[in-house]
């Protein structure tokens, strides 16, 4: 077969089995249909992973490929591939769009045929993020993941589900808006007239820089707020908690774990390498609000008591690493970053899906009111024990590879900013553990015992305990092997950053 | 098979264990301890064949790459490793083996057996590591395990507070230990032991700030004073356990994490040595005064554990010692690394005769039907005649009698100390006769006498599986000492295991000696065999104000969680709730209005309403550049 369709397919199965659904497709094929929807991108998300080394590459990318769409006039056309960077996210959407996907047909969701088909439109649209070279593309299917996101949680979500659906609304809009201004004037003003990140990065990312310093700066603000709000960049991330909270689980882990890395792959793939001197310009800037993220909405995430709010929070305090790594502007530090990436993409899903099915078991959030639940459901409060040492970083997991290679980028660029990131280590351990003990250790609470009493509690099912699996399999695999991601990774970030004077660590942030 | 692939599976058997017990066995308690307890045993044979072999080797792995930041796996195998392999092998297989028998009757085993599974796993990774970084992961690692094993009994409260505070207050350790990794990346360029020690005596200009981070993690692993509250807490966990981590391997950790970074301390300022060493001091008095208040029989042992750790420390911060030797009738000064001999030394004694007092308190506890309070003991010297014989050995070791292994380590510490400071000597020597004070205590409250309880009325002596490891260590305790520096395969550590001679030697025996005495005597005049506690009666005072001692850091430790930090993450909440969603959002509403109709749509507050929007101007954009309108 030949490769380069395959990303295409990987797009368009979700999509097509969403159309046949909406087309009137009884519920009972429905749900057949929708395990192809999310089984082919996953299959073949591991299949080029598999092949990556091997397959042939041009300009930096595999498995190429170039369909017109009749703008070639505005200098856009669907150009599809993967390089070291895109690769395990592309893979990571696979593998966590698999994930939910599953979580969501054993849901039982009401009007599920409808929830399922805005999950498929959803999952083609993260395939498409990750597999786009375009820019305008790459920002075509961000929105079209993100529509049925607040459609998602309009309708399904839970508790102050319109509140949350509206912020969530207005400040992913904003994001969103700043951002295609930022790339739009990119494209003004840059000599390319094109969309194609290929065809921008020969033009722009060469020395001396065809854009002055001041342009840079601005380009660069644009695109590091407005992709930032989308990543929830402090203080302009209160809609996440919010809306992760009200969210079904399923979009959830796919908003948390994939769609939001859009921005931050946006800056690393774009901003970054094509804008060096605004980065370095605003590198302070977002070191320090990073910092809020990771030290304010860390302590902050220490003080909730609903369950979800909490990982909804810790997810907000992981993505400051992110920031931070790229701060840095370091090779490392970008490294870094990416693999932050895909292990938190696994981590936080499982964390949300585990999150869901604990209150399945308690019949609420308020983890004041549960305790004692793994005398009842060992195996879920296993499950949760790993995916929270997992997100806290623990060897032998994805995330600390992530985590140990952005703290050494950011002792380079300061150890002040250092002292600070690695307080996360034991703001996250103060409040994952907290978490985990409230939830499953100790004796059960009374209002636990009754809600027990009334609806016997069962360990989790196959249905809930594959899914699971699935995400923690991915975990412990680049935890032990990081290199299955890191050698082409690597590659990658060094032939994409080669030219940018900001980023050879050498240079970097010398006082 | 080679050396380093021998090595590699002494390292991976452990885990293999832990992973099929993990996947298959959940529900086959007794298969699962076979398992574990079969792995162990396997890897003992292979890790005591390493250890008194032949071969001392360093061979690594590329394990990541990161552009100029490489983490490698590798094994550093040198005297110091091997003999720390060793004490790892042999104690491990004690407690597995004894665990056999104490955890027989409990419905988690095959999780506690997995957690002993990893726990073996991760000291081993410690152990052979040759780079820092490597080091840090298994550093964690044993963190995660001994959160795991401290919180086996999952319904109770106490447990589940004692094991999250135990990985958090060590977390707060890790902070300060990865902080020094990385600088010390960045300033050597090198994370790897042989790296740093080419840097260091070099001639490299190391600052102090360096080493002290790294002692940070030692502080936190170690249980020294601040961060030794989370020590006495963890003795939640299954008595075993106790022995095994909380006693005589993973704690011991930080004082061979310095071992292994020798260097960098001896290349930097004074300050970072002199710093340990106090630390070191402090917590070995202050620890065994607590000592002296605790009832229940594991606190005893617990607080006990933290005052030998502080003479660990304090050792390796005495530093080195330069030293006559005659060789070939020709004097000469070497310069021996005093600290590093004397501090691996006691590390060695102690984890033989604790490990021993922990199981025997162990067979104690499970004796008595899982009572703990030596108050309500008594009289089970003659119910338990063999866990008494092994019990008694541990106490006369660790106090120092003459001639067990105990006795020469001390010595070698106090002779050290007098060596190179005389207020540590003064203090050390004073802490001993507190260790002889509540040792000769709880031995004589526990064994003597008449029984005081119905419990202990029915004490019964324990299996086979529970006293077999309690004579092997019981024998070990004994021979430990004067015989083990003699052992070639360890040479490069007892080399420089500091020696008294001439009148030096006379005062230190004769200090070494009076201070047992006085503090067995102390214990014989001041406790008798009674429910309540004779100190307590006699000096209310004097026994409130080691209370409050013992108190005061926990009760500080608490009041900082629960009125500071919690209260501080309310307060930034509370901002976080009032000022951003309410007046950044609202901002950001107005800032959306102005932009225009279909913005409006928005703030009206309808999401279909956005989306056709968006269709429609995607619609529009298409048309437009494909040229339609």
């Amino acid at each position: 077969m030949n490769s380069v369709d395959l990303l295409l397919l990987s797009i368009a199965t979700p999509l097509a089995v969403a159309l046949v659904i909406a087309l009137g497709l009884p519920k009972r094929f429905s749900i057949k249909l929708a395990y192809l929807g999310f089984g082919v991108p996953a299959l073949i998300s591991l299949y080029l992973w598999s092949q990556y080394s091997v397959a042939p590459q041009l300009d930096g990318y595999a498995f190429r490929s170039t369909y017109d769409t009749g703008l070639r006039s505005l200098g856009i056309q669907l150009s599809l591939g993967l390089n070291g960077i895109s690769l395990p996210l592309f893979a990571m959407a696979g593998i966590v769009g698999l994930a939910a996907g599953l979580y969501a047909i054993q849901s039982g969701a009401e009007r599920l045929k409808i929830y399922l088909m805005l999950l498929l439109v959803m999952q083609g649209g993260l395939m498409g993020v990750f597999a786009s070279i375009d820019v305008f593309f790459f920002y075509f299917f961000h929105e079209l993941a993100l529509i049925p996101t607040f459609i998602m949680v309009g309708i399904w979500g839970g508790r102050d589900r319109s509140y949350a659906a509206m912020k969530m609304t207005i400040y992913l809009t904003v994001g969103a808006m700043l951002s295609l201004i930022g790339l739009i004037a990119l494209y003004v003003n840059s000599p390319a007239q094109s969309f194609d990140l290929i065809e921008l990065r020969r033009v722009l990312a060469v020395n001396p820089h065809p854009l002055s310093a001041l342009a840079q700066n601005h380009l660069f603000a644009l695109l590091m707020f407005g992709f930032g709000i989308l990543v929830s960049l402090w203080p302009l991330h209160t809609w996440a908690p919010l809306g992760y909270g009200a969210a079904p689980s399923s979009a959830a882990m796919l908003h948390a774990g994939v769609l939001k890395k859009f921005g931050l792959y946006g800056l690393i793939q774009i901003a970054l390498p094509l804008l060096p001197e605004g980065a370095s310009h605003w590198s302070w800037a977002l070191a320090m609000l990073a910092l809020g993220n990771v030290v304010v909405v860390g302590i902050v995430t220490m003080a909730q008591r609903d369950l979800k709010q909490m990982v909804g929070y810790s997810s907000v305090m992981h993505m400051g690493y992110a920031f931070l790594g790229l701060a840095s502007l370091s090779a490392i530090g970008v490294n870094g970053v990416v693999l932050m990436m895909v292990a938190h993409g696994y981590s936080a899903a499982l964390l949300f899906l585990l999150s869901t099915s604990v209150y399945h078991r308690t019949q609420t959030f308020d983890m004041s009111e549960m305790g004692g639940l793994a005398m009842k459901a060992p195996v879920l409060a296993a499950l949760f024990v790993a995916a929270t040492f997992a997100s806290i970083g623990l060897p032998g997991f994805a995330n600390f590879w992530g985590e140990l290679a952005i703290f050494v980028a950011v002792w380079k660029f300061s150890p002040w900013v250092a002292l600070g990131a690695v307080a996360g280590i034991v703001i996250s351990a103060i409040y994952g553990l907290r978490a985990a003990a409230r939830v499953f250790f100790g004796p059960a609470t009374e209002e636990f015992s009754k809600t027990a009493e009334k609806t016997p509690v069962i360990d989790l099912r196959w249905s809930e305990r594959f899914p699971a699996l699935v995400l923690l399999a991915a975990l412990f695999f680049v935890g032990f092997w990081p290199k299955s991601i890191s050698t082409a990774l690597d590659a990658t970030v060094k032939s994409v950053f080669h030219v940018s004077p900001a980023a050879a660590p050498s240079s970097v942030a010398q006082k | 098979m080679s050396p380093v692939q021998l090595a590699l599976l002494v390292l991976l058997l452990p885990l293999a264990s832990a992973a099929l017990i993990a996947l298959f066995l959940r529900r086959q308690g007794t298969l699962a301890s076979f398992v574990s307890v079969g792995a162990c045993t396997a890897l003992a044979v292979a890790a005591l064949m390493l250890s008194f072999g032949e071969s001392r080797f360093t061979a690594g792995m590329e394990w990541l790459k990161l552009d100029a930041l490489t983490i490698s796996l590798g094994f550093k195998f040198d005297d110091l490793a091997a003999l720390m392999l060793a004490i790892v092998a042999v104690v491990g297989l004690c407690v597995h083996v004894f665990s056999l028998g104490y955890m027989h009757d409990d419905g988690a085993r095959s999780r506690y057996f997995a957690g002993l599974s990893i726990f073996m796993f991760s000291m081993i990774g410690i152990v052979l590591a040759d780079n820092l970084f490597m080091m840090f992961i298994f550093w964690e690692l044993v963190g995660f395990s001994s959160y795991l094993l401290i919180n086996h009994y999952l319904h109770r409260q106490a447990p589940a507070d004692a094991s999250k505070k135990a990985f958090i207050v060590n977390r707060v350790g890790d902070l300060g230990f990865l902080l020094g990794i990385l600088w010390c990346y960045w300033s050597l360029g090198t994370v790897s032991l042989d790296g740093i020690a080419k840097a260091a005596q070099g001639g490299m200009a190391i600052r102090a700030g360096i080493p002290l981070l790294l002692f940070c993690g030692a502080v936190g692993k170690s249980a020294q004073m601040p961060l030794h509250v989370w020590l006495p807490d963890a003795m939640e966990g299954p008595t075993p356990v106790s022995a095994l981590i909380h006693a005589a391997t993973m704690v011991a950790a930080g004082i061979y994490m310095l071992c292994r970074i020798e260097p960098l301390f001896a290349a930097a300022p004074a300050v970072a040595l002199n710093t340990v060493m106090w630390v070191g001091t402090i917590t070995a008095v202050y620890a065994a005064l607590c000592a002296i208040t605790q009832s229940d029989i594991k606190k005893v042992l617990a607080y006990s554990t933290l005052s030998q750790l502080g003479y660990m420390v304090a050792a390796f911060g005495l530093g080195s010692l330069r030293e006559q030797q005659e060789a070939a009738g020709v004097t000469i000064s070497v310069m021996l690394s005093a600290g590093v001999g004397a501090a691996m030394f006691h590390l060695m004694t102690h984890a033989c005769f604790k490990a021993l007092l922990f199981l025997g308190s162990g067979s104690v506890i499970a004796g008595c039907h899982h009572e703990q309070d030596i108050f309500k003991m008594g009289g089970l010297a003659g119910r338990m005649k063999l866990t008494f014989a092994a019990f008694t050995i541990g106490v006369a070791a660790i106090i120092g009698f003459p001639m067990l292994s105990g006795f020469f380590s001390k010595d070698a510490i106090l002779y050290l100390a007098f060596e190179k400071n005389r207020a540590v000597f003064v203090i050390l020597g004073a802490t001993a006769v507190l260790t002889a004070l509540y040792m000769v205590r709880m031995w004589r409250l526990v064994f003597l006498g008449k029984p005081r309880s119905h419990e202990a009325e029915h004490a019964h002596e324990s299996g086979v599986s529970m006293v077999l490891p309690l004579i092997v260590l019981a024998v070990l305790s004994v021979v430990a000492g004067q015989w083990a520096l003699d052992l070639k395969s360890f040479e490069a550590v007892f080399l420089h295991v500091p020696e008294a001679h001439g009148s030096a030697h006379v005062t230190v025996f004769a200090v070494s000696l009076a201070v047992m005495i006085v503090g067995a005597l102390l214990a014989w005049v001041i406790y008798k065999p009674a429910t309540q506690d004779s100190l307590a009666m006699k000096t209310p005072g004097l026994f409130g104000g080691l209370a409050l001692l013992k108190a005061a850091p926990d009760d500080t430790y608490n009041y900082y969680v629960t009125k500071v930090q919690q209260r501080f993450a309310m307060l930034l909440n509370g901002l976080e709730q009032i000022f951003l969603a309410g007046v950044v959002i609202r901002g950001l509403a107005g800032f959306v209005g102005l932009i225009g109709m279909g913005a409006r749509a928005l703030h009206v507050g309808s999401i279909h309403a956005y989306v056709y929007w968006f269709l429609l101007g995607v619609v529009l954009v298409w048309g437009f550049a494909a040229g339609i309108f």
